[in-house]
Order: structure tokens, then C-alpha cells, then sequence
């Protein structure tokens, strides 16, 4: 009997530790939840400063695109026409009374001796509404309707393969401001339906083409974007109703296989001299989706090893003079060299320079697509699902000159007939290479796999810390947390009202921005008082610290992990101001034995709930990136109607899961410790 | 029952006829001849991109129709979406150089596997001639024992693969497989095996069937390159293995002796960017001696049989006649073909080879010319051999 139950017991014992163990590692972590979160977040810091080292370069992954594999045949003979054309619409903008009508008719004119299919696409000017939930769904843009007065006309030809299927196309968009005509920089502007005029009428002649091709020459007068996205919709939202009414005409080609928006800009002479022309990609998209890489590449190959013509993405000149980046280069490049000399495999040794480069490159991309706004037309497309980029191209010299405007022409038209070229050849979506990426320079990039990581450093701890303080309360009680998510549902309900309160301030007309601003934020802290009148004090005696903390960091991470799903860059310059405020929470009031560490500590909390409050978060974001000079608190309410004015999911992540969180840090920070 | 020496040693005798029997019929066919010439052309690649290797398989195609293969012993199998691609920048025109000289997909150009219809079932189809009922003639690899082969593929392989259109694949094993079947149901003398893809002589690992004579553009572990670029049409046109292979054969003419052996030295490494490999321990005859044309050309010897009806004999002494008198003097190689076979059987040893000597000396001492009269007296034998048996047993 007795040997029995030595023998159940210990078998007992051993199927414990057995099913136990993760358990027990978890209880490890747990145990020394300090150690693991100093070390995970100090990992994840040196990750996110490493990634200008272990970005990749560039490579073509898709054989279908054989970039510059054919010579450009683009002659003198193409881009003398589109002289002309230039010629004529300069003449026109000098002289006519309505140029806003009567390019148009010009362009069309031209098109239409190329025996192209020609239509007008008239457009009105959105209302600016406020739709934050819009990010979910497709079609971000209500139909326009013509009921306004002001409206925009671009024209749009097309040119059907000869033995193509017509099941695809290539779209080509030069925006071209006709209120401008006459304007400082009319010369480039011209110059950008010259380039699109020259590409069109090589095309028009071509044995090769595979897939339409539609040239819209999109009236910029309401900015690029507006007119490309009004013409996208009404290319994918067929409008059967009004249509025999109204005679609209609006013809179609195939599913878009992709979409190169580009536009001459010329710089003005005080400007560094360069030595080439150049041309700036611009890719990031709304909600930071970003182009198929392979799209990206093929410009660049074709641009830097085809025309010689520079490339350039975008880059925070600022930072390439911060000493403390430049300190950091050193640094690297130290590091770098001390790894070659322990092993010679380990590459990833730097120039300084090259590295101060790189993260100026790295922090613009991130902080693009962290914005969730499109940096150009190209962004329309990409609502779609159609790969698109949008090159601005500089010349060297003045195209006032003519002979150097053709010669800038040539190049340009052939950089872009490479690109049409190419792609013409794919005989799928892009699909081969990465959609999500971060650029640290025009031909490397850091892929999906490498820039989570820092991320992830940055996230792990939260669990282990919220468990750690959820073992540490004197409550032993399992549902103890109950009475803590009181405020904690508080705070979220108070978050979505704050939501949605400029909706109805939008509503009243005609208020400057200050007073929208000032009303929203009346607004809000009266919806907070009424929350907590009704629903009662958020420090009631069940409330520990913390487990507020432990709740505060839980739902922390959540909001965090869903953000990474729908923008990353979001969440990985939001973990950098979270997680140090999840992590350092302390009541002012409890009391601890070192002195000098809850000093520290306190001055830590303090400094957070200044910078962590959304306005001064984002004043404080857009100080490192555009200078201090510019920036005042009361612009926050214009930085937001921005945000949601293009439907960017960072505003609901700033209303939705950073202001709870900051003003949960708060209610941590003054909790009266009973 | 009680064993007597009389029985025993009248059933060795028994035993050592019947395994006489059994061998006699395996052993006596002789060799048959060389008497004509396939070719199955195999392009595995589609799309825009692949140009090149449909250019590759043209140009071997109107290779051996010039050196005289017909159209109706050549199989060819193609993706066929080149020369009326929309891509294209000369309509319905396949190039196989950038000077554009020679158009690959002029008149005559008949494809007898299209499309999707390039798959791994149909090939091995072919080369097993397995097909349904309903296929053509024109579709079928209509080979016999006196059959040369030539099988050329080209395409995008690797280790031990070759890619049939980006959708299945041909290992070394099935390839292996599909010719030893075709060995055994005598569809082939000999069988060359060229193939232009990276790591082709990958694909050859697994065959073991006598008679065959393999070459591949690369080894193992190296990529076959294309040989140039196309400006015009924006693709590469045609592969290093196959250009520098064409370059070879734009030399010859249908009477022409160069031996294979010559072909394969020709390959220059540093001009493939790869190794030619070449595996010849399944191939009897040297290769110095044997001349390209016996794959890449066709038979000029016709065989005339007896006419079904009498009053049409041809005599023995016209037998091979030759189809031109010119042609007699510039085929020394052939002959020399003939005369090695000969010497070969002779050094053949072992029981076989006993065995026909003494076939030789019955036939002798019969003095019979006539093999069915020897057929009905080795029947009587049987018979009078059987009764002799079972009298003995009962």
C-alpha cells in the first residue's frame, strides 16, 4: 500500500515537471522581468540603429521584366514633335483668355493625329470629410459630382496594342497645372506633357506593345493627386445611371498593370549644383503600402546603368548634419571593423558617411509610410492595387534653352520607355519581389524579415512585465483585474468619443483652425469629466496600481500588435514612445528604498507625460524632421484633418491607442497609493 | 524409385537441348542495320522571356531537315508562343541571330506538339510510344530496332531535372526509365541524347540501357549561359551550347564525314562559360568513328526486300546499293562501320559464342541452305526426344 503510493506520487511528480516546463521558463522570464526588459528593450534600440547596416542590395527578382535588354528608339525626330507641342501650349498660356479650356483641346489634337482614342475627363474638387474608417475600404473617393462650378479637365488618350489582347494596360500621367499656365515654372510643367507627348508617339508607332497604353494628362489645378484619383474611380466604378444623360464619354483599357506618374520640376539655380540630371522616385502610398520593389528597380537599373541619370529617394537632410547620427556612423564603422578583424566573413562594415546616408534615407521611408499619406499620385493607384511610382525629374540645365530641353526630353522619354518597355513584357501582376520594405538608399533596401525585428524586441517585454505585476499584487484573488479595466473601459470609451468629436466640429463651417482645435479639446475633457461623474472615480480602493499598470500595458500591446498588421511604421515609431511609458510607470507617491534610482525614475515619468501627449508627440515629431522653427501646438488640429483627410489609419492609432494609454500613465503616475 | 545411369545421362542430354532451345532464338538474330533516323526535338520552356530556347529548337530543326531528316521523322514539341507574341517585334519571325538573316519560322515549319500540349506525359508518351488510340501518326515516334535517335531538349533544369513550363518536371529517373523501356521494346538502335539546360549532365545519372550516347551543355553545379542579346527583339536569342552546336553543323552538308567525336571536342569551355559533358560508357562504338550524320542526318542506303510477288526478285548482288556513285566513295566511314560490327562479333566469347559455331557446323554437316527445312528437322528431333522422355519416365 504504501509502496503504491510513493510510487503514484512520484510518477505524480514527474508528469508535473514534464507538462511544467514552459511554464516554468515562462515563470523564469517572468521572475526576472526586469532584466529581460532592460535587455529586449536595449536589443531592440540597437536592432533599429542597425538597419542601414544589414540593408540589402537591390536585385531584379522577376526574369519576365528584362530591364534594358531592347535599345530605346526614341529619336530626335519624337521629341522635335513634342517641342512643338510644348511650343504651342507656352504660346497658348501667354496669349488665350482660357487656357484651362483650351490646352486640353490641344492635347486632345495631338493625340489624336497619333490615331490615339481621346476623351475629356472632367473632375470636381472633393469635400474634405471626415471619413477615418475609410482605410478599410477600397475606393477611398465619393464620386465627384459636376453640380460644382470649378472644375478640373484632363485629357486622356489611349493607344490599343496592335496585337495585344487588351486585357492590360500601362498608365502614363504627367499632371499639369493649367491655372498655373503662365506661372514661374510653366516651362517644366509644359515640359512634363512634352516628355508624356514624345513616350506617347514612340508608342503609338510600336510593334511590341502588349498592352494598351493610356497617356492622362491629369489637370492638376486641385493638386496631382485629386484628378488621378477622380479618374481611377470613374475608371474602376462604372457609372450606369447618369451616363446616356449627361453624354459623358469615358473609355477603357485593360486592368492596370502598373501606373508611372512623372513630371519635369525644374530647381531653381540657387540650389546645389549637380552634375547630372536627376530623377526622385517617390513610392510610399497611403497607409504605408508601398510598390512592388521590382518596379522601383527597374527605374533605378534603367535610370543609373541605361541613361546615366542620377536617382534620388526621399531623405532627411537634417539629420545627415546631426552630430549624434554622425557619432553613431563612427561608431558602426568601428564596430564593423572590429567584427572583420575577429572574423573576415562578417561584411557589415560601413563608411560613416555612407551609414549617416542610409539612416537619413531610412528614417524619411519609415517616416513616410509611418504618415500613412501618399507621397504622390502614385498613391491613388496603389488604392487600387496597381503598382505605381512617381518620378520627378530635374534637368541639369535650364529647359528655357532649347537645345538642352531636347536633350533632356530624349533622356527622359527613354528612361521612361525602358520602364513601359519592361513592364510591357511581364506576363503577371508584379508579384516576385517585395511589397514591404523600407529604402535606405535608391537601390537598397531592408525587407520585411530584418525590420521586425527591432519591433519585436520592442514588444516582447510588455507580457512579461504585465504578468510579473499581476503575480506582485497582495490581491490573491483571480479576477482581481476586474475592477481595473473599470478604467480602463473608461479611458477607451473616452477615446473613441475623442474620435469622433471632429466629425461633428468639422461640421460647423467657416471656424479657423485654432478655434476647431480649442473646441476638440473642450470637447474632450468635458467628455471625460461626464465619464468619470457617471461612472465614478477611476481611483476606487480595489484599484492597485499595479494592476492598472498591468491592464494599461496589456491592452497597450494589443493596440500596438493590430497596428503593425495594418501600417508597421506606425508601430514602430508608436512602440518607441509607448513602450518606455508602459515600462517606467511609477506613482509619484510610492515609496521605494533607493532614492537616487526612483529620482531618476520620476524625472523619467515626468518628461514622458510631456512628450508622450499626442500634440506634443507629433509637434515634437515633425521638429526633428522639418526644424523647431516651424512648429506650434495649435497646428495639431491641421496635421490631423491632413491625417484623415487621406484616410490615414496613424490618426486612429494616435486617438485610439496612444492618448488611452497616455492618459492611463497618468492615472498611474498621480494614483494615491492607498 | 531406383535411379539407372542410362536415364540420368539421356536427361542431361534433355536438359542441355532444352537450354539449347531456350538460347538459340535470343542468340542468332545478327545485329540488325542502321536503316533510318529520328529526331524528337523538345523545347520545355513558354513564355516571352524563353525565346531563346524555342529559337534553340527551330534552329536544331531546320538543322537536321537540311541535313535530311523528313519532316515526318521529326517530332517536334514546342510552346510556340514566340513568333506570334505580341511582344514581338517582328511578327510571326523567330531569329536565332541579331542580324536577323535567317528567319527560324519561315514555310514548313510543322509543330507536332503545341501549346500545353509540352508536358512530361506526352513526351514520355512519345518516347515509350504509348498513345492513345486516337492520336495521329504524324504525332508518333514510329521508331524500330534499326532506329538512330537523336533527342535534343532544351529548357531551364537542374540537379537531376528538367522543367516542363514552369508547371512539372522531368527527373533524370523517368527519362532513364522511358529509354529503357524504349530499349526493350526495340524502338531504338541508338540513341543521342543532347540536351542545353543548366546542370544538364545531371539529367543523364540514371541511364543505364545499352546503345546510348549522351551530351549536355554543363556539369553539375554549373548554369548554362544564352550566347547573346538581341537589341532589337529585346530578348537573348539563342544558348552558348547550342549557338556554338549550330556554328558546327553550318559547315557540314548531308555527305559530309565528320564524326561525333568532333562535335563534342569542338566545345570550347571558355567560349560555353560551362562544360560539355559527355557520357559515353553505354556506347559501343568509338566515337571517332562514327560520323555526325548517323543522328543529325538521315539513312541514305535503301534495303530492298524480296517483293511479295514473284517476277520482281531483285538480285542478291544489287543488295545496299547506294543511292548516287559519288556518294560510294565519300562513305568510308559507314563502311568502316560495317566492318567493325563484324569484328566485334567475332571477339564475342562464351557459351553464345559456342553455341553458334556449333549451329555453324550442324548447318554444315545438314548442308542445308534453307533455314525452315533446319527448323522442321530440329522439330522432328523435338518430337521423337519427347516421346523418348516419357517413355523413359513411365
Amino acid at each position: 500500500m504504501e509502496v503504491a503510493e510513493v510510487e503514484a506520487e512520484v510518477e505524480k511528480k514527474a508528469t508535473a515537471t514534464r507538462s511544467r516546463l514552459i511554464v516554468r521558463l515562462a515563470a523564469l522570464l517572468v521572475s526576472h522581468s526586469t532584466l529581460v526588459s532592460v535587455v529586449c528593450c536595449l536589443a531592440g534600440l540597437i536592432a533599429l540603429l542597425v538597419l542601414p547596416l544589414l540593408a540589402k542590395n537591390t536585385y531584379i527578382s522577376e526574369n519576365a521584366l528584362l530591364p534594358g535588354s531592347a535599345n530605346p528608339v526614341l529619336s530626335y525626330q519624337h521629341v522635335t514633335q513634342a517641342n512643338n507641342l510644348i511650343m504651342d501650349i507656352m504660346s497658348i498660356a501667354d496669349v488665350k483668355e482660357a487656357p484651362d479650356i483650351e490646352i486640353p483641346k490641344l492635347i486632345a489634337k495631338y493625340m489624336e493625329i497619333l490615331g490615339a482614342e481621346t476623351y475629356h475627363h472632367k473632375f470636381s474638387q472633393p469635400q474634405n470629410q471626415f471619413h477615418p474608417l475609410y482605410f478599410f475600404s477600397s475606393s477611398p473617393n465619393s464620386p465627384p459630382t459636376l453640380a460644382n462650378l470649378s472644375y478640373g479637365t484632363s485629357t486622356v488618350g489611349i493607344i490599343r496594342a496592335p496585337r495585344g489582347d487588351g486585357k492590360e494596360a500601362i498608365v502614363l500621367v504627367s499632371p499639369y497645372n493649367t491655372q498655373n499656365a503662365g506661372g514661374i515654372d510653366a516651362s517644366a510643367s509644359a515640359s512634363s506633357i512634352g516628355l508624356a507627348f514624345s513616350v506617347f508617339s514612340l508608342l503609338s508607332r510600336a510593334t511590341w506593345l502588349a498592352k494598351d497604353i493610356i497617356w492622362v494628362a491629369s489637370d492638376s489645378r486641385f493638386g496631382d493627386h485629386t484628378s488621378v484619383s477622380a479618374w481611377l474611380n470613374d475608371y474602376h466604378n462604372p457609372n450606369f445611371i447618369g451616363d446616356a444623360s449627361s453624354n459623358r464619354i469615358f473609355k477603357r483599357a485593360g486592368t492596370m498593370a502598373c501606373g508611372i506618374v512623372f513630371k519635369v520640376v525644374e530647381k531653381e539655380r540657387r540650389e546645389k549644383y549637380e552634375d547630372r540630371d536627376v530623377v526622385t522616385m517617390y513610392a510610399e502610398a497611403s497607409n504605408g503600402q508601398m510598390p512592388n520593389l521590382d518596379l522601383l528597380n527597374v527605374v533605378h537599373y534603367l535610370a543609373v546603368h541605361r541613361q546615366g541619370i542620377r536617382v534620388r529617394i526621399g531623405m532627411f537632410g537634417g539629420l545627415v548634419k546631426s552630430h549624434l547620427v554622425r557619432v553613431l556612423g563612427e561608431v558602426m564603422q568601428q564596430v564593423g571593423r572590429f567584427a572583420r578583424s575577429l572574423n573576415p566573413d562578417w561584411r557589415f562594415e560601413m563608411p560613416s558617411s555612407e551609414y549617416v546616408e542610409g539612416t537619413a534615407t531610412l528614417a524619411s521611408s519609415i517616416y513616410s509610410q509611418a504618415l500613412g499619406v501618399p507621397t504622390g499620385p502614385h498613391g491613388a493607384f496603389r488604392d487600387y492595387q496597381v503598382d505605381a511610382v512617381t518620378l520627378e525629374l530635374s534637368p541639369r540645365f535650364s529647359l528655357k534653352n532649347e537645345h538642352t530641353r531636347l536633350a533632356f526630353l530624349l533622356k527622359g522619354g527613354r528612361l521612361i520607355e525602358g520602364t513601359v518597355r519592361s513592364v510591357n513584357n511581364l506576363l503577371e501582376k508584379f508579384h516576385q519581389s517585395f511589397f514591404l520594405y523600407f529604402l535606405t538608399a535608391p537601390n537598397k533596401f531592408v525587407s520585411v524579415g530584418v525590420y521586425m525585428i527591432p519591433f519585436a524586441f520592442l514588444v516582447a517585454p510588455l507580457p512579461i512585465i504585465a504578468a510579473s505585476l499581476f503575480n506582485l499584487t497582495s490581491n490573491r484573488n483571480p479576477w482581481r483585474w476586474l475592477h481595473t479595466a473599470k478604467p480602463l473601459l473608461i479611458t477607451h470609451t473616452w477615446s473613441v468619443v475623442v474620435t469622433l468629436l471632429p466629425f461633428y466640429i468639422s461640421k460647423i463651417s467657416d471656424l479657423p483652425s485654432t478655434h476647431c482645435m480649442l473646441t476638440w479639446a473642450g470637447g474632450s475633457l468635458m467628455a471625460l469629466v461626464i465619464l468619470y461623474i457617471v461612472f465614478g472615480s477611476p481611483y476606487s480602493k480595489h484599484v492597485e496600481w499595479r494592476l492598472l499598470k498591468a491592464v494599461m500595458i496589456a491592452s497597450v500591446s494589443i493596440g500596438l500588435c493590430l497596428m503593425s498588421i495594418i501600417n508597421f511604421a506606425t508601430a514602430q515609431i508608436g512602440a518607441l514612445f509607448v513602450v518606455p511609458m508602459c515600462l517606467f510607470a511609477l506613482p509619484i507617491r510610492v515609496k521605494t528604498n533607493n532614492s537616487l534610482i526612483r529620482s531618476m525614475v520620476m524625472t523619467c515619468n515626468l518628461v514622458m507625460a510631456v512628450l508622450g501627449f499626442p500634440v506634443t508627440a507629433v509637434a515634437l515629431m515633425q521638429g526633428v524632421i522639418k526644424g523647431f522653427g516651424t512648429v506650434s501646438i495649435l497646428e495639431f488640429w491641421d496635421s490631423m484633418k491632413f491625417l484623415w483627410g487621406w484616410n490615414s489609419a496613424t490618426y486612429l492609432y494616435l486617438v485610439l491607442v496612444h492618448l488611452p494609454c497616455w492618459l492611463l500613465f497618468l492615472h498611474i503616475l498621480f494614483h494615491p497609493c492607498h | 524409385m531406383a535411379s539407372d545411369p542410362m536415364g540420368s545421362q539421356l536427361r542431361r542430354i534433355l536438359s542441355i537441348f532444352f537450354s539449347l532451345s531456350i538460347i538459340l532464338p535470343l542468340s542468332s538474330p545478327s545485329p540488325t542495320m542502321h536503316n533510318n533516323n529520328w529526331a524528337v526535338l523538345v523545347c520545355t520552356s513558354r513564355f516571352w522571356f524563353n525565346y531563346r530556347h524555342m529559337a534553340n529548337t527551330l534552329s536544331l530543326y531546320r538543322t537536321v531537315k537540311r541535313l535530311g531528316i523528313p519532316d515526318e521523322r521529326i517530332i517536334l514539341m514546342l510552346a510556340d508562343d514566340m513568333a506570334c507574341n505580341a511582344r514581338n517585334n517582328y511578327p510571326a519571325q523567330v531569329f536565332n541571330n541579331e542580324n536577323h538573316q535567317l528567319n527560324l519560322y519561315g514555310d514548313n515549319v510543322e509543330v507536332d506538339y503545341r501549346g500545353y500540349e509540352v508536358t512530361v506525359e506526352n513526351f514520355l508518351r512519345v518516347l515509350t510510344g504509348r498513345h492513345e488510340a486516337s492520336v495521329p501518326r504524324s504525332k508518333r515516334l514510329l521508331s524500330d530496332e534499326g532506329s538512330h535517335i537523336l533527342l535534343y531538349m532544351t529548357g531551364h533544369g537542374g540537379n537531376e531535372f528538367l522543367k516542363f513550363q514552369d508547371t512539372e518536371e522531368l527527373q533524370s529517373h523517368d527519362l532513364a526509365d522511358a529509354v529503357k523501356q524504349m530499349k526493350e521494346k526495340n524502338r531504338f538502335k541508338e540513341l543521342l541524347i543532347m540536351v542545353d539546360t543548366c546542370q544538364a549532365a545531371t539529367l543523364f545519372s540514371q541511364l543505364q540501357s545499352p546503345g546510348v550516347v549522351t551530351i549536355g551543355s554543363s556539369m553539375k553545379g554549373e548554369n548554362s549561359y544564352s550566347h547573346h542579346l538581341d537589341p532589337d527583339v529585346g530578348v537573348s536569342v539563342v544558348d552558348r551550347f547550342t549557338f556554338y552546336t549550330l556554328a558546327f553543323f553550318e559547315r557540314l552538308d548531308m555527305y559530309s564525314n565528320a564524326s561525333l567525336n568532333s562535335l563534342f571536342t569542338s566545345y570550347d569551355p571558355t567560349l560555353l562559360m560551362s562544360t560539355a559533358y559527355y557520357r559515353t560508357d553505354l556506347y559501343e562504338r568509338p566515337l571517332n568513328m562514327v560520323p555526325v550524320t548517323n543522328f543529325f542526318g538521315s539513312v541514305m542506303k535503301t534495303i530492298p526486300t524480296d517483293s511479295a510477288y514473284p517476277g520482281f526478285l531483285v538480285a542478291h548482288a544489287s543488295e545496299y546499293a547506294t543511292i548516287s556513285a559519288e556518294t560510294e566513295t565519300a562513305r568510308v566511314v559507314l563502311e568502316d562501320e560495317a566492318d567493325h560490327s563484324k569484328t566485334y562479333d567475332q571477339s564475342e566469347k562464351g557459351l553464345q559464342h559456342i553455341l553458334d559455331e556449333w549451329l555453324k557446323l550442324l548447318e554444315g554437316k545438314l548442308g542445308v541452305k534453307d533455314p525452315e527445312v533446319l527448323v522442321a528437322y530440329g522439330l522432328g528431333s523435338m518430337v521423337l526426344l519427347l516421346t523418348i522422355s516419357t517413355w523413359l519416365s513411365s
